[in-house]
């Protein structure tokens, strides 16, 4: 395995090794935060580490059960548990986003038990309420959010985030993103130079370590690209619910096919779109318009980017995988299947971090006809 | 003595059956119709003379026709999930009902408009399926959230919204209600007439404080002097004709007769031991669930959301009327369902209406119950929380709720008898 491969996979499954040596040296500053339309700009022009907080597939969940109530995604439930059990280590302030209502009633939690519970001694908690329709009004009310938030942050940090400091850092996310398209374009290649499972892996560690790092990285990695091992597999388009940790892309892969693209944002959709200029306006512009998410997207919307993504990716074939009360990949299903055109699976319901029962045999099933190469992307 | 039906709840219904029988015959003549989400301005529609069917209203319809299932069975076959925002999504069968005239009422007629705000995961999906339809046209507006809210909004809401709101959400409903407008000009090419509209939302503020003097003696009128499922379509059915002189009036007559039967001590239940609350929404599949307790136990549901909502969360008084009807429906969801808010507010109302135990209804969705009950239970209100969902009955037993609520009232409630 190339050196830099070896250590953005360890960075993307010890989540929290980053922030605990960012931590030492910066006696604090690390930056919990929930949901991609988080704009974690402002944290790194902060001076301080944004860590995207995850959940632990198949680990009791019980406070946040008790807490978020069990018809809510198990993912967020998850990711209460550890936050009131300190897995993530000292944080010294929690941003979350509206990318979904599993987040948006995450954060009522953390701020009604910051309320009625001081004794559990949350890190204070912030909500950037980043919304989505395409309308000059929901722009303006997205600036003044990330106005509000980036007065928060300069509360946390202990100093102001000037304009350039602001601008450095949206040009440092945006290399980021431009580098994490390069390492897509490795799973998307024929033959394929990474799985789904490590192109997953490789963009979770980006959340976890500080953008310079992440973008060293990253750039090693592109450098280090014609010796990575070659992967076959039904090449396969994966829709539905976000996958914060790698466990349903190993068991897929796992069962034969190979997971070329994907349509959630802890995966290709973090790093779609761009930011158009170094200025909060434009963050403002692209915080809005990204996406489209499952939760928040049209159903038009939706079933347009997976035909586009699907295309692109020259993907055999497309699964669906929605997580049990994760509501809306159901809805979008119909219309992306019929734009597709792609032979397809659909698995509801699924348990978090893992394949339902009936999963093996519809995968087989699909899998089945469709074991003939497969014709380079378009 | 015990309490006879409403005369209110039966001229209610009997107005909306008229109603829709009416709103039949305009859709066929070829005129607009929208169908709108509960938590919508329908203020506008109101004002612009658009009739309007409010979602969840013809769900709660279907429902009590026994009908659900063979909706939910409708999105089913074409694909959609029949176990997500059941409450929302049962309506949305009624454009693949292949009888439609066997339908309850008569059926749902073909919208032309539809509306929604876009909260949580699914809401906007349901409408984006209605929009495909052909002849409807869908208008989504933002739903917004604040990081930081006063907790005592029933205080703050009637003149001081501004506050409890938060301007930004105030300046972006704003925007999102003069957008919606200049949608309907252009779609229906009716009107909006400001003076018109001015007298809409004179009109809300009268019903709804008609509402609140009779919440209020509800509240402390001992023994309850109506049953719950009775003042459910006094108050709901007004609710959803407001901005009219009949909605006002209806809930003046609501008024009227229920500080007739206080005063002449009518009873729902002569031997009231056990002052009830029921939070969360109807129950519409077993609407005599309300009144199971009253023999056996003496236990009296004496409290719902419907006429507490109304009575504190829709009165705006002051500032422009387009950003005060933006001050109404901005926050509105999160006034039932969102902590602080929420919590606090159930605690009060428990206080005023003095109970002595919460039936708090809990179906498997992204709202959840913990703080709700929580807050109950630190004030000393003996909390059940049942697990169902209001309109889909497979998630329910209802015997087994009945044994539920039954052993709970023996257990906490009536335990110290």
């Amino acid at each position: 395995m190339s050196a830099a491969l070896a250590r953005l996979t360890s960075h993307g499954t010890d989540r929290r090794a980053a922030a605990d040596e960012f931590r030492a040296r910066h006696h604090g500053g690390v930056i919990g935060y929930v949901g991609a339309d988080v704009p974690v700009e402002y944290i790194t022009a902060a001076g301080l580490l944004p860590l995207r907080l995850s959940g632990t597939p198949g680990a009791p969940s019980a406070a946040g059960d008790r807490c978020l109530g069990t018809g809510l995604d198990p993912a967020a439930r998850s990711v209460l548990t550890r936050l009131l059990d300190g897995d993530f280590g000292p944080l010294d302030g929690v941003v979350v986003s509206r990318d979904c209502e599993a987040s948006l009633r995450l954060f009522y939690a953390l701020r009604e038990l910051r309320r009625v519970d001081p004794a559990l001694a949350l890190p204070p908690v912030h909500l950037v309420d980043v919304l989505h329709l395409p309308h000059r009004t929901t722009t303006r009310y997205v600036r003044a959010k990330l106005g509000q938030l980036r007065a928060t942050v300069e509360t946390w940090a202990g100093r102001s985030i000037g304009d350039s400091a602001l601008a450095d850092a949206i040009t440092a996310h945006d290399r980021l993103r431009e580098l994490l398209t390069g390492a897509a374009a490795l799973r998307r290649s024929h033959p394929a130079r990474l799985t789904g499972t490590q192109a997953l892996t490789v963009v979770a560690a980006t959340t976890a370590l500080p953008v310079d790092r992440a973008t060293a990285l990253l750039e090693a990695l592109l450098t280090e690209a014609d010796q990575l091992p070659e992967h076959e597999g039904l090449r396969v388009f994966l829709t539905g619910s976000p996958h914060d940790t790698d466990h349903v892309y190993t068991a897929l892969e796992d069962s034969g096919l190979l997971v070329v693209g994907e349509d959630h944002d802890w995966g290709d959709l973090l790093f779609l779109r761009r930011t158009a200029a170094p200025t909060e306006a434009a963050l403002a512009e692209r915080y809005q318009y990204n996406g489209p998410a499952a939760p928040r997207a049209s159903i038009r919307a939706r079933a347009a980017h997976t035909r586009r993504a699907a295309r692109e990716c020259g993907a055999q074939a497309l699964v669906s995988y929605a997580r049990i009360r994760d509501d809306a990949p159901g809805w979008d299903y119909p219309a992306q299947r019929e734009a597709t055109g792609l032979p397809s699976v659909r698995l509801s319901r699924q348990p978090y971090g893992a394949l339902g029962d009936e999963a093996a045999e519809a995968l087989a099933a699909l899998a089945g006809p469709l074991r003939v190469p497969a014709e380079p992307a378009r | 003595m015990s309490a006879a039906r409403l005369a209110s709840a039966s001229a209610a219904t009997a107005h909306q059956r008229q109603w829709f029988a009416d709103l039949h015959q305009e859709v066929a003549a070829g005129g607009d119709l929208a169908l709108v989400n509960a938590d919508a301005p329908q203020e506008i529609f109101r004002a612009m003379g658009i009739p309007y069917v409010v979602n969840q209203w013809w769900s709660s319809i279907v429902t009590a026709k026994r009908r659900a299932q063979d909706y939910l069975g409708l999105l089913r076959e074409r694909g959609y999930p029949d176990d997500s925002e059941q409450y929302s999504s049962i309506p949305l069968a009624s454009a693949f009902d292949p009888d439609p005239a066997n339908a309850p009422w008569g059926g749902l007629p073909r919208p032309t408009i539809v509306l929604t705000e876009t909260t949580g995961d699914a809401s906007r999906k349901i409408f984006d399926i209605w929009d495909t339809q052909p002849g409807v046209s869908f208008y989504p507006l933002e739903s917004a959230a604040e990081n930081d809210v006063p907790a005592r909004w029933w205080e703050l809401m009637p003149r001081d919204w501004e506050r409890a709101v938060g301007s930004d959400r105030l300046d972006l409903m704003t925007g999102e209600l003069e957008g919606l407008i200049r949608f309907l000009e252009q779609t229906t090419g009716r009107v909006f007439s400001e003076t018109r509209f001015a007298e809409v939302m004179d009109l809300v503020n009268e019903q709804q404080e008609w509402n609140r003097r009779t919440r209020d003696l509800i509240a402390r009128a001992r023994p309850c002097p109506l049953p719950v499922n009775d003042s459910i379509p006094s108050v709901m059915i007004p609710q959803w004709h407001r901005g009219t002189t009949w909605a006002r009036d209806a809930a003046r007559a609501f008024h009227d007769e229920v500080a007739e039967r206080v005063s002449t001590g009518a009873a729902v239940c002569p031997e009231e031991r056990a002052r009830l609350m029921w939070i969360g929404r109807g129950l519409w599949f077993d609407l005599d669930f309300y009144r199971r307790f009253e023999q056996s136990h003496g236990a009296v549901f004496v409290w719902s959301m419907y006429l507490a909502i109304a009575a504190d969360g829709y009165l705006r008084y002051g500032g422009d009327p387009l950003r005060a009807l933006a001050a109404r429906f901005a926050a509105f969801s999160d006034q039932l369902y969102t902590p602080p808010w929420s919590a606090e507010w159930y605690v009060k109302e428990a206080r005023h209406h003095g109970v002595d135990g919460v039936v708090h209804l809990v179906s498997e969705d992204a709202r959840g119950s913990y703080f709700t009950t929580r807050a109950l239970e630190a004030a000393g209100i003996p909390v059940l929380e049942l697990h169902a969902d209001n309109v889909d009955a497979r998630s329910a037993d209802g015997d087994a709720l009945t044994r539920t609520v039954g052993d709970w009232l023996d257990r906490r409630v009536r335990a110290g008898d």
